[in-house]
């Protein structure tokens, strides 16, 4: 491009021209080829001028901070840092993810299920002294059931509330409309009474103005630039304990290369695996001695979703689905050739695990995988034999037809940001290919708006899921549906199906751990035979730390567990400094650096290309 | 200059059919006066040394595009039957090391030279025919038409030429002609901009007056007497642009916008990046595509000049 712009001038001096048009052409083939080598974010270091007496633990993330507020916050970066700077009733223990206090000490509903006491802690205190109650709590719940704004990220969890007061300082009590067995799991940041009714506009107020921000967790936000950083200092007096580490910063790396690059030269001590690390990545840095690679089975499913006939609720179809994938036996088809063990060990070579149901194994109590007889195994001449049976058939070209003998295309919807939609994408092609049936890749930056107009055959879907499953499972209910085709639905993929809503609503209702278990399995296993969520694998969180930088960090679950993005604030709590933090890996950049030479040799042969062309027709020079 | 020189050429011939013995009739005369241009065009073109080394290197690269399907075949491109493991470093086996599926990427790099190839040249005349056509009517008929013309051709020359192509092939679906699309409408104006320069010198020769008194139209003349004469400049021009129409192919591909499921060079590069080869030092990955696509760029860009040089004495004095 740079070159072609440089022709527009003048027509005067036509052997400079050339000198500028070859040395271009030449730098923007190099730049091309050396792409984001550079680190892009050094901006941020002079912030860490004093790092010598304190000890800072910097993690780079490849997310920026959407909101700091907790009303408004819902990227797993700012939840995260919620997590840090704010109690929350309740907390995961690091170990198996089961119930544990945390600004309520203890809990218990009433037999008519329907009203829920908590024992607020008196040992919290906020950060600007004030003791941290009951009435922080139930202020912050009542605020969310009366303002919209207040309501914009976690309003799902008050829906159902009837009521909230606070009879004491230590007591807090919850009245609900119907029984509801996720009273245990609020993942909802508890605010400072005193600092937030001063707010006005909840759906404006992004708690990034005033430093240090009041809150009674680990840590203490005392920092923020948009895109940069986001720092926060040690809660010396929190009550489980303070963490080792003075500072915690999270630094934004856009490129994944320059946050390795990063961590390889010591600027941070952590890359975050979300986006995982690549497995070229992975592997190289495994080499280094003073990096450790933790491949940490991951909360996320990574699926195929079918769009089955997309609807709002009042009934109106909603976008294009194709109407072939309405057929049972063409979603069982489609999902029966594909192999799943490939795309484990080839795209994900092996920092995955094959998809089963549609809960991950991380979370074993829920995970459901499908009977012998139910599975869709991979299986060509299986589905082969339900396309035929479903009608279409090959014509002479070898393409599959419908009833008006036009060819099956599907548009499968890909998220052009993730390399794994591309390459499985690939696999799929060919895959189905196979079976006479052809697809487009249509990857764009921006998915949602396809997605939520229904505009889309099939789709590369995939979530988080939480220790109660109750969010992921709650989206492909026919309530999750937009109201009209106009609104936006909480729906992930215009799943509507009346038994699995039935089962839905009897797990919510079910206090019972045991009974209820079971009945999540049971809507798993509905939802695996209407094939309209066809989990492909569970990507593993792929991390990396310095050991020179970080002696240990809480996984969770502690057995093989991710670190970064956990449910708690474990792993920065409990992240103890190593001693000496100023070694950096010189034996792993020797890479880089052959690199850079051998693209400096490509410039330094064009440059003397050039100059030889120059001295050859220096007698003809103006 | 070129139009005094085609002027010349007339001449010339016609004084040879005055001294020549029989007549030839006036195809056969018009066949011969071309053979010698040519013929005349290839010793002038012979004596830049770069030129001709351009020249070898785009013949080299070419057979190398067309003959694809017979040395690597389209097998190359299947990720489902890749023959090795992952980023493999180079070996006998697979020469330029596999990429991140464990396909041979010396076969992706063949196999990818036929879209560079294509998209730069099919881009190049797209924007160099809207470039002629533009800059050739706005030079004959002048008045309000060429205002308009014009002052929309300096609004695409100040638009930044990759942004605007960015936004379009954001914009329109992704596959090759949607690249093509959006390489040819942003690159057009600097053609546009030289041709009507030329147009202008052109018509303001007597003949063209000549012209216009025996009856000829507008089309007559655009046709008959100014393209030709502006021909020389747009095929310099052609070869110039397809350097940075393979760059900005790759650009674009390089940036996620190219249709990923075609092999490029540029789309190489991107995968290259994806697989984090640039921090894991993969280098087999990222540096072949980067030199294909230098090598060729400057090939066009070495043969363009010498072109230009040959068809235009006012650039290169001969040598």
């Amino acid at each position: 491009m740079s070159a072609h712009d440089q022709h527009g001038s003048g027509r005067t001096g036509p052997r400079p021209r050339r000198a500028r048009l070859l040395a271009a052409a030449g730098a923007a083939a190099f730049l091309l080829a050396s792409g984001a080598v550079t680190p892009s974010a050094p901006a941020a270091r002079a912030a860490d001028g004093d790092q010598g007496q304190k000890k800072v633990l910097t993690v780079a993330v490849a997310q920026s901070v959407d909101s700091l507020s907790p009303f408004l916050a819902v990227r797993l970066l700012s939840t995260s840092i919620h997590r840090l700077t704010y109690e929350y009733l309740t907390n995961y223990d690091p170990k198996d993810n089961h119930v544990i206090p945390g600004l309520a000490t203890e809990w218990k509903s009433s037999p008519d299920k329907l009203t829920w006491t908590y024992t607020i802690r008196s040992d919290s205190t906020w950060s600007d002294g004030e003791q941290a109650t009951a009435e922080d709590a139930a202020w912050t719940f009542n605020k969310m059931m009366t303002d919209d704004g207040a309501a914009t990220a976690n309003g799902s969890f008050v829906t159902n509330f009837e009521k909230v007061t606070a009879p004491s300082p230590t007591q807090l009590v919850i009245r609900l409309k119907k029984p509801q067995a996720t009273m245990t799991a609020l993942d909802v940041p508890i605010v400072p009474k005193h600092v937030w009714e001063k707010v006005g506009d909840f759906s404006k107020f992004n708690n990034d103005k005033t430093f240090p921000v009041v809150g009674n967790g680990p840590f203490v936000l005392t920092d923020y630039e948009p895109d940069s950083y986001v720092r926060l200092a040690a809660n010396k007096d929190y009550w489980r304990g303070a963490p080792k580490f003075d500072e915690l910063v999270f630094r934004y790396y856009k490129d994944q290369d320059a946050a390795v690059a990063a961590l390889r030269k010591g600027e941070v001590s952590f890359v975050a695996g979300s986006p995982s690390l690549t497995p070229a990545q992975a592997a190289s840095l495994k080499e280094d001695e003073n990096i450790h690679v933790n491949d940490a089975p991951g909360r996320r499913f990574y699926a195929l979703a079918t769009n089955p006939g997309a609807r709002a609720k009042d009934g109106t179809e909603i976008g294009d689905g194709h109407p072939s994938l309405l057929d049972q036996r063409v979603r069982h088809a489609l999902f029966m050739a594909v192999d799943r063990k490939a795309i484990v060990d080839k795209v994900f070579q092996g920092h995955a695990v094959e998809g089963e149901g549609y809960i991950p194994p991380r979370f074993s109590q829920y995970f459901f995988e499908p009977s012998a007889e139910q599975e869709l195994a991979y299986d060509p001449a299986e589905a082969t034999r339900l396309l035929d049976e479903a009608g279409y058939r090959k014509n002479a070209d070898g393409k599959r037809v419908d009833k008006d003998g036009e060819p099956l295309n599907y548009r499968v919807l890909c998220h052009a940001t993730d390399p794994n939609d591309k390459a499985v994408g690939k696999y799929l092609q060919e895959w189905w290919g196979e079976l006479g049936i052809s697809m487009t890749l249509d990857c764009r930056d921006n998915v949602t708006d396809p997605w939520l107009a229904g505009e889309y055959d099939l789709a590369f879907d995939g979530w988080s899921v939480n220790p109660d499953p109750d969010f992921v499972l709650s989206i492909h209910t026919c309530a999750a549906l937009p109201a009209t085709p106009k609104d936006t639905g909480a729906t992930d993929n215009f799943i509507c199906d009346e038994k699995y809503d039935e089962l839905y609503a009897r797990q919510l209702g079910e206090y019972d751990a045991g009974k209820r278990t079971e009945i999540v399995k049971q809507m798993q296993s509905r939802l695996y035979d209407l094939g309209y969520m066809n989990v492909m694998a569970y990507p593993n969180a792929v991390e990396a730390y310095r050991k020179d930088h970080i002696e240990s960090i809480t996984t969770m679950p502690s057995s093989a567990g991710n670190i970064y993005g956990q449910d708690g604030y474990w792993s920065w709590w409990s992240a103890v400094p190593a001693d000496s933090g100023d070694s950096s890996g010189d034996s792993s950049s020797t890479a880089v650096v052959i690199w850079v030479a051998a693209g400096g040799a490509v410039l330094v042969g064009l440059a003397v290309l050039f100059a030889l062309r120059r001295r050859a027709s220096a007698d003809e020079r103006e | 200059m070129t139009a005094e020189k085609a002027e010349t050429t007339a001449s010339d011939a016609i004084a040879g059919t005055t001294e020549g013995p029989a007549a030839p009739g006036p195809r056969a005369l018009a066949r011969r006066r071309r053979r010698a241009s040519v013929a005349r065009f290839w010793r002038e073109f012979r004596r830049h040394r770069a030129g001709v080394f351009g020249l070898a290197a785009l013949v080299l690269f070419v057979l190398v595009a067309l003959t694809a399907p017979l040395t690597v075949g389209s097998d190359v491109e299947s990720v489902t039957d890749a023959p090795g493991r992952p980023l493999e470093s180079p070996s006998g086996q697979f020469p330029l090391g596999t990429d991140q599926f464990g396909r041979s990427l010396l076969g992706l790099l063949v196999w990818g030279s036929r879209v560079s190839l294509l998209v730069g040249l099919l881009a190049a005349a797209l924007s160099v025919t809207i470039g002629a056509l533009i800059g050739i009517t706005a030079g004959h008929f002048r008045g309000w038409y060429a205002t308009v013309m014009m002052r929309i051709t300096d609004w695409f020359l100040v638009m930044p030429t990759l942004v605007l192509a960015i936004v379009l092939a954001t914009v329109l679906s992704r596959s090759l002609g949607t690249i093509v699309l959006a390489i040819g409408v942003t690159t057009w104006p600097t053609t546009a901009r030289l041709v009507r320069a030329q147009t202008l010198a052109v018509e303001s020769r007597p003949y063209i007056e000549r012209a216009k008194a025996l009856g000829g139209g507008h089309w007559h003349i655009m046709s008959r007497h100014v393209l030709p004469n502006v021909m020389p400049l747009v095929l310099a021009q052609t070869t110039l642009i397809i350097s940075s129409a393979i760059l900005a192919e790759a650009t674009l591909a390089f940036l996620g916008l190219g249709d990923p499921t075609v092999v490029s060079w540029g789309g190489l590069l991107q995968d290259a990046r994806e697989a984090g080869s640039v921090s894991s030092g993969d280098w087999w990955y990222l540096m072949p595509p980067g030199v294909g696509i230098a090598a060729v760029a400057l090939a066009f860009t070495l043969c363009g000049r010498a072109v230009e040089a040959v068809l235009n004495p006012r650039l290169g004095v001969s040598r």
